[in-house]
C-alpha cells in the first residue's frame, strides 16, 4: 500500500469498519462450524475403536462400499427425498396460491395453523405420530370405525407403512415451512403482470404456469435446496418414530451414523467418513440444482 | 447520525452477548469446583426403582455421616451411555457425575473402550467376594474390579392367575415346562380369553436372548468372534420366538411404554424378562390386579441338550468415576450401605422389590417374606434360588451390535422377506463388519 501510514482513505475505513463488524460472527463461524468440519475431515481417515484412533488413509471410504446396512439407509433416505419432497412442495405451492387470494377471509388464521406444525420440537412430533399409528392407536381406531379397515393395521410393523407413515410425518411438519416462503415469493410479484395477463385472455391454469412459475424460480430453488439437504440429514423421525425399524427398512443415513457412533462400539472415523458422503451429496445435488434450475 | 447510533448499540449487543457466553462459561465451572469441595456426591441412575434405592442408601449414610449429601439425578441409561462416551471422547471427564449406574449389558463395553472412565475398586476394601460371582466378573477388567454390582438379572416368568384360570390353568402347569407345551397351552389360553400370553418390544430380541442363554448356547465363541450360522442352538430358538410370535401368543408393541402398558392395562397373561420386572408389574393402577400375579421360572428350549428353565436379562452395576475428587467418601459411602448392610437390602427389597446381588442379603428373613401382591408367596427367595442355575454364555462387547442383528433376522424372517438361513448368515456378516474395525 503506497497510502500513509497517517491518513487513511475514506474507503479503507469502511473496509476496516466493514471487517471489524464481520469478524465477531466470522470467528464464531469458523470455530463452531468450519474447524469441526476440518477435524471431522481428518477423523475420517482415522480407524479404530473409541478414542484408540490410527491414521488408516481411504479405508472408512473404501469400508462403505460394503456396508449393506449404509447402502439400505442410503436408499431409504432417497426414497424419502424422492416421494416426500416433491409431494410437499407441491403441496406448499398449492397452499400458499389459496392463501393468497385476495377474497379469502381468516387468511392470518389459516396461516398460522399451517405454519403452526413448524414450531413443534422434532422429538415430540415423533412421538406424538407414533402414538397416533401405534397398534391401538387413534389412526386405526378412526379407520376402523369408519369401516376403511376391517382390522388394526400393524402401521409401524410393516416395512412399506412405516416407511409412509414417516412420509406422512414429513409433510405434515415442513409443508407450512415451505409454504410461507412461498407466501413470500407470491407477494413480490406484482399485480399488474396478472392483470395484464387476465386482460390477454389468460386463464388460471395458464397464469399460473406463465407468470406465477417461472417468478417463483428462485423461491422453488431455495426450497427445493433447503428440502434435499433437510432430508439427506433427516435423523428424528427414523429415531423417535420408528426406532430405523423394522429390520431397518426406516434407518436413515443420520441414524446409522449415530448408531455407529453411539450404540455400537464407537467407530468414530468410520462415521465420521460417512458423514462426509452426505456433505459431498449435498454439495453435488445443490450444485445440479442451481445449474439447472437458476437460469438468471 | 443515526445510522451511528445504530451500529454502536448493535456492537455493545454483541460484545455484552459475547461477554455474557465467556461470564456464563466461568459460573458452571466455579460451580463445578464447589460441589467436589463439599462433601458431596452426585449420583446419576435411571428409573424410579434405582433412584429411590439410591436416594434410601443416601439418607442411611447421611444419618451417620451428616456432613454428606448424596445428590440423585434421575438419568436415562442410553443417556448415561452417551454422556460417558461424549465425556471420555472429549477429555471432560469432570463432567462425569461421582457415581453412575451401568447397564450390564453394556458394562464391559464401556471398560474396555474407555478404561479412563472407571476408578479401580480393587483394593479399595470393598468385599467383592459377598457378591454373586458371576455379577462381579462382569465389571472386572485384567483382573481389576471396576464396580459395585447391584439388581439381579435373573429371568422370570410372570402369569396373571385370574386370567389362567379362566382358561382352566394353573401356575404350576406353566411350572418347568417347555416351549412346545407352553405353546400348546398358550394356543388354548388365547382361544378362551381372547389374551396374548407374552408381550414383548418388536424389534428388540431380548426375549430371544433369554431362550439362547437358558439352554446355554452362546452367539460368540470364546475368542469373541461371532458364530451365528450353523448354530442349531439359535435356529431352534428363532423357530421358537416366530412360532409364538405367528401363532398370537406373544403380542409385538411398538416400544416400551407399549410393552409396560400392555402389562398395566390387564392386556396380557403375562412376560418373561428379568426379575427387575416386578416393580413394573406392581406399578399399575388397577387395584384388582394385586394378589392375581404369580412368579414361576421360564419355558425351556425342549429336548436341546443343556437346556434348563433359567436364564439373565438386563440389570445394572456402579461404576465410581476416576474424575471423582472425593474417591475415599464414595468407597466409604459403598462400604456402609451397598457392600454391607442387610437392612439396606432389607429395606430397598420390601418396599421397592429390588432383588440385589449382595450374597449376605439372600439369608436375611426379607427374603422369605411373602409377597401379597404376588398371591402370598415368597418370591424373592425363589427368585433368588433360580439365580443359582442360569447357564454362563459367552457375551463380548459386541452385544449391541449381535441384539440389533438378530432383531432385524427376526423382522425380514417374519416378513417372509427372507429364509431362516440367508437372514442367519446376512446378521452373521453385519456383525462381523463391525466387529472387523
Amino acid at each position: 500500500m503506497k497510502t500513509s501510514r497517517k491518513g487513511l482513505t475514506v474507503n479503507q475505513k469502511y473496509n476496516i469498519t466493514g471487517w471489524t463488524f464481520l469478524l465477531p460472527a466470522a470467528i464464531l463461524i469458523f470455530a463452531m462450524n468450519f474447524y469441526p468440519m476440518i477435524q471431522a475431515l481428518i477423523l475420517s481417515f482415522k480407524s479404530g475403536i473409541g478414542n484408540n484412533l490410527k491414521f488408516n488413509g481411504l479405508y472408512n471410504y473404501s469400508r462403505l462400499l460394503e456396508d449393506r446396512v449404509f447402502w439400505t439407509s442410503f436408499k431409504n433416505t432417497f426414497l424419502y427425498l424422492l416421494i416426500q419432497v416433491p409431494i410437499m412442495l407441491a403441496l406448499a405451492i398449492f397452499l400458499a396460491l389459496l392463501l393468497n387470494k385476495k377474497d379469502l377471509k381468516c387468511k392470518g388464521l389459516f396461516r398460522t395453523a399451517i405454519f403452526l406444525p413448524c414450531c413443534t420440537a422434532l422429538v415430540s412430533y415423533s412421538i406424538i405420530f407414533k402414538t397416533l399409528f401405534s397398534f391401538d392407536g387413534y389412526i386405526n381406531t378412526v379407520l376402523l370405525n369408519l369401516g376403511i379397515i376391517s382390522s388394526r393395521i400393524n402401521w409401524l410393523g410393516q416395512e412399506e407403512t412405516a416407511k409412509i407413515v414417516i412420509i406422512i410425518a414429513l409433510i405434515w411438519r415442513w409443508t407450512g415451512y415451505n409454504m410461507v416462503f412461498y407466501l413470500a415469493g407470491l407477494q413480490n410479484i406484482d399485480d399488474s403482470l396478472y392483470e395484464a395477463a387476465k386482460i390477454d385472455g389468460a386463464g388460471s391454469v395458464k397464469t399460473f404456469f406463465k407468470i406465477t412459475m417461472p417468478l417463483l424460480r428462485p423461491t422453488i430453488l431455495l426450497t427445493t435446496i433447503m428440502s434435499i439437504n433437510g432430508t439427506l440429514q433427516l435423523f428424528d423421525e427414523s429415531v423417535n418414530l420408528t426406532g430405523g425399524g423394522p429390520a431397518n427398512s426406516t434407518l436413515t443415513m443420520s441414524h446409522y451414523i449415530y448408531k455407529v457412533s453411539f450404540e455400537y462400539n464407537p467407530q468414530f472415523g468410520y462415521a465420521a467418513a460417512m458423514s462426509y458422503i452426505i456433505f459431498i451429496l449435498v454439495a453435488v445435488l445443490s450444485f445440479i440444482q442451481m445449474k439447472v434450475g437458476d437460469k438468471r | 447520525m443515526k445510522k451511528k447510533i445504530v451500529a454502536l448499540l448493535v456492537s455493545a449487543v454483541m460484545t455484552l452477548s459475547l461477554l455474557a457466553c465467556g461470564g456464563g462459561k466461568e459460573t458452571s465451572g466455579d460451580s463445578g469446583d464447589d460441589s467436589s469441595k463439599g462433601q458431596e456426591l452426585t449420583v446419576w441412575c435411571w428409573d424410579a426403582f434405582n433412584v429411590d434405592a439410591m436416594k434410601k442408601a443416601g439418607e442411611i449414610y447421611t444419618a451417620k455421616n451428616p456432613d454428606v449429601k448424596i445428590n440423585v439425578v434421575e438419568t436415562v441409561s442410553a443417556d448415561i451411555q452417551t454422556l460417558v462416551q461424549t465425556y471420555a471422547m472429549s477429555n471432560n471427564l469432570d463432567a462425569l457425575p461421582d457415581i453412575f449406574l451401568m447397564d450390564d449389558q453394556v458394562f464391559a463395553k464401556y471398560l474396555q473402550n474407555y478404561p479412563e472412565v472407571f476408578a479401580e475398586l480393587t483394593n479399595s476394601g470393598i468385599p467383592f467376594s459377598d457378591f454373586a460371582s458371576a455379577k462381579v466378573a462382569n465389571s472386572v477388567r485384567d483382573g481389576k474390579n471396576y464396580g459395585v454390582p447391584y439388581d439381579s438379572n435373573t429371568v422370570i416368568a410372570c402369569y396373571r392367575t385370574d386370567y389362567l384360570s379362566e382358561a382352566g390353568y394353573t401356575i404350576k402347569d406353566l411350572t418347568d415346562i417347555t416351549w412346545d407345551q407352553f405353546i400348546t397351552i398358550g394356543e388354548d389360553v388365547l382361544a378362551k380369553t381372547g389374551m396374548p400370553m407374552l408381550t414383548n418390544v418388536q424389534g428388540e430380541p431380548d426375549l430371544l436372548n433369554m431362550i439362547l442363554q437358558s439352554a446355554g448356547i452362546s452367539v460368540f465363541d470364546e475368542k469373541g468372534n461371532i458364530s451365528l450360522v450353523n448354530n442349531d442352538g439359535l435356529v431352534e430358538a428363532m423357530n421358537v420366538y416366530m412360532e409364538l410370535v405367528e401363532k398370537g401368543i406373544l403380542q409385538e408393541q411398538t416400544d416400551w411404554s407399549g410393552y409396560q402398558g400392555s402389562i398395566n392395562n390387564g392386556n396380557v397373561v403375562g412376560t418373561i424378562n428379568g426379575s427387575w420386572i416386578c416393580a413394573t408389574i406392581m406399578s399399575t393402577d388397577q387395584a384388582e390386579q394385586e394378589g392375581n400375579w404369580a412368579v414361576t421360572n421360564m419355558p425351556k428350549l425342549n429336548d436341546y441338550p443343556g437346556a434348563t428353565n433359567y436364564s439373565a436379562q438386563g440389570g445394572s452395576t456402579w461404576a465410581i468415576a476416576s474424575s471423582c475428587d472425593n474417591y475415599d467418601l464414595a468407597v466409604d459411602f459403598f462400604k456402609e450401605t451397598w457392600a454391607s448392610s442387610t437392612e439396606f437390602y432389607d429395606s430397598i427389597l420390601t418396599s421397592l422389590g429390588a432383588i440385589a446381588t449382595y450374597l449376605p442379603a439372600a439369608s436375611s428373613d426379607a427374603y422369605n417374606e411373602v409377597s401379597a401382591y404376588f398371591g402370598n408367596e415368597a418370591i424373592y427367595s425363589k427368585i433368588v434360588s433360580f439365580g443359582g442355575k442360569i447357564p454362563t454364555i459367552n457375551k463380548g462387547i459386541y452385544w449391541s451390535e449381535e441384539k440389533e442383528a438378530l432383531g432385524v433376522a427376526l423382522a425380514n424372517v417374519m416378513s417372509g422377506k427372507l429364509d431362516l438361513e440367508t437372514a442367519i448368515k446376512e446378521a452373521q456378516s453385519t456383525v462381523e463388519f463391525n466387529i472387523g474395525m
